[in-house]
């Protein structure tokens, strides 16, 4: 009885860790069928195998030269990304510093959070021209308030008997922060951040989409003028990639610097 | 009744806060001579809403009616039938294990990538706009659904399975109310996802309605109809939070204490 419970358990665990990979050859396997039973054509939709051979085609037969466009939505996503949580933590802490400011700033924040953002990409092409700014701008604004947000209510709401008892001890606000507020923040930090990783890459590809001439946002854009889908659809592999990867690192970061969070949960 | 009151006159502050922002613009745009296509003032922003009769081919009736059926019918459907997957994936263990961990792939993706993609297939308009605002909006509300469903009181379900419930009123009775909290933060996401998706689908795929009109006033510099269309889809967004927020307080007034107390 218990050795069995022990091996469905183990089953169940390598399940919980090869469930996303498996899914997802699946979904690929199930695509193929799919495309050659029903004979689909083309430009409706590509069969995987066709697609994946596209990226790995030599310039001279390929539409477009992935490398320069993968690089330039790779820079757009790591440089937006790098200001928002930079900025987003920063200006988070400066609202925890001041309640003042967190009273007058927050409501705003949480306001502009709840509008349609994107929908100001194109005056933002009006106001900075076409290109790289103007993209990491979009993806900018669009991951910014989860991020402020998350990490403003995790340095506020904090043990207020712990708050007293450092207090008491007669803790600065400056240790105060450090040892209580910021270490209780962390997990809602990472929360933010896995929000805007998300939106980030969304920000940088609407902003490929209607104000650009490179990058994977634009390859989808410009092949579906021409009806070209095997590009489109190994753009959006290669968008999903980063997405997932980007939320990767995030992931993985949050296990570095909160060891004692995930040892709590795994005890159950 | 003195809350009331309260209330009352925190809505004439906020008002007069607007009042205030709007007049500021005003005199910044003319004191400094900003130009209409970087800025333009709030007075032809007014203008061009109200006494424009076509902007971009089409009357603002036009485009207002074209986004918001498409913003109504898109998150009817992705709340209605967001919510009926969350109860099968629930009710059923076989259709749990089946469904859940492709929404949680695809849930990850950025899907307004595919904006695109169903342009090609449905072609221009109404159709491939309300798809694409669907495929936003719809995992927030299925994964939030089900996570609400799930986490009911271990003992009262041992009590009422005790009581011979049956499975149909334990739904009813116990994890569907119990949800309804998580819902609502989930129908939330959706809204905001909902209006992005039609907006960034009016992007590449129409040739109506609000995020047409922006785009097109990108392309002409025309500021005055942008302004007017993002404060109009705003107000949209903006309005469809509040309708989803009265829901909440008629359809769980046990919670509306709680609210009051946080």
């Amino acid at each position: 009885m218990n050795k069995r419970k022990s091996v469905s358990f183990n089953a169940a665990r390598i399940w919980e860790k090869i469930k996303t990979p498996a899914v997802v050859l699946a979904l690929l396997i199930l695509w193929e069928l799919c495309v050659r039973i029903f004979k689909i054509k083309e430009y409706i939709l590509p069969s995987p195998i066709v697609v994946l051979q596209h990226l790995f085609l030599k310039q001279p037969d390929a539409n477009y030269n992935w490398l320069i466009h993968i690089r330039i939505t790779l820079t757009e996503l790591g440089i937006s990304f790098a200001i928002t949580s930079a900025l987003g933590i920063l200006i988070a802490i400066v609202l925890a510093w001041s309640s003042t400011l967190k009273k007058i700033f927050m409501p705003v924040f949480v306001f502009l959070n709840s509008l349609p953002i994107v929908a100001i990409a194109p005056l933002l092409v009006l106001w900075f021209g076409y290109g790289l700014k103007t993209n990491i701008l979009i993806a900018f604004l669009v991951s910014f308030f989860p991020i402020v947000i998350n990490t403003t209510v995790g340095l506020t709401e904090i043990d207020e008997d712990l708050l007293d008892l450092v207090k008491y001890l007669n803790g600065t606000k400056l240790q105060i922060f450090l040892k209580l507020r910021i270490p209780n923040s962390l997990p809602y930090i990472f929360a933010g951040l896995k929000i805007s990783s998300t939106m980030c890459v969304v920000g940088a590809i609407v902003g490929e989409f209607i104000a650009s001439d490179k990058g994977l946002g634009f390859i989808i854009i410009a092949s579906q003028y021409t009806m070209d889908s095997p590009p489109i659809f190994a753009s959006l592999i290669l968008v999903s990639v980063f997405g997932v990867a980007l939320f990767g690192i995030v992931a993985a970061l949050e296990r570095m610097c909160m060891p004692w969070y995930f040892r709590v949960r795994e005890r159950g | 009744m003195s809350r009331k009151r309260s209330s009352l006159g925190h809505t004439l502050l906020n008002l007069l806060y607007i009042a205030i922002a709007i007049a500021a613009w005003q005199a910044i745009v003319v004191i400094f001579h900003v130009k209409e296509f970087v800025v333009p003032s709030p007075v032809a922003v007014f203008k061009c809403l109200f006494f424009t009769e076509k902007v971009a081919e089409n009357t603002w009736w036009a485009h207002i009616s074209t986004t918001l059926l498409e913003i109504i019918v898109s998150f009817a459907f992705t709340a209605a039938i967001g919510f009926l997957l969350a109860i099968l994936i629930c009710w059923s263990k076989i259709l749990r294990s089946l469904i859940m961990p492709i929404i949680e792939v695809l849930n990850s993706l950025p899907k307004i990538a595919l904006a695109p993609l169903f342009l090609i297939w449905l072609g221009y308009g109404f159709k491939a706009n309300v798809t694409i605002a669907i495929i936003c909006a719809f995992f927030p509300i299925v994964l939030n659904t089900t996570v609400g469903l799930d986490s009911v009181d271990e003992d009262l379900l041992d009590l009422v399975r005790y009581l011979n419930a049956s499975k149909l009123q334990i739904f009813l009775k116990i994890r569907i109310p119990n949800s309804l909290p998580f819902v609502f933060s989930g129908l939330k996401v959706s809204a905001t996802m909902t209006v992005v998706g039609t907006i960034v689908g009016e992007f590449v795929a129409s040739s109506k309605g609000l995020g047409y009109l922006i785009k097109d006033s990108q392309a002409m510099m025309n500021t005055p109809p942008m302004f007017a269309a993002l404060f109009l889809v705003s107000a949209i967004g903006l309005g469809l939070f509040a309708f989803i927020g009265s829901l909440e307080v008629k359809l769980m007034p046990w919670n509306r204490g709680a609210e009051a107390k946080s």
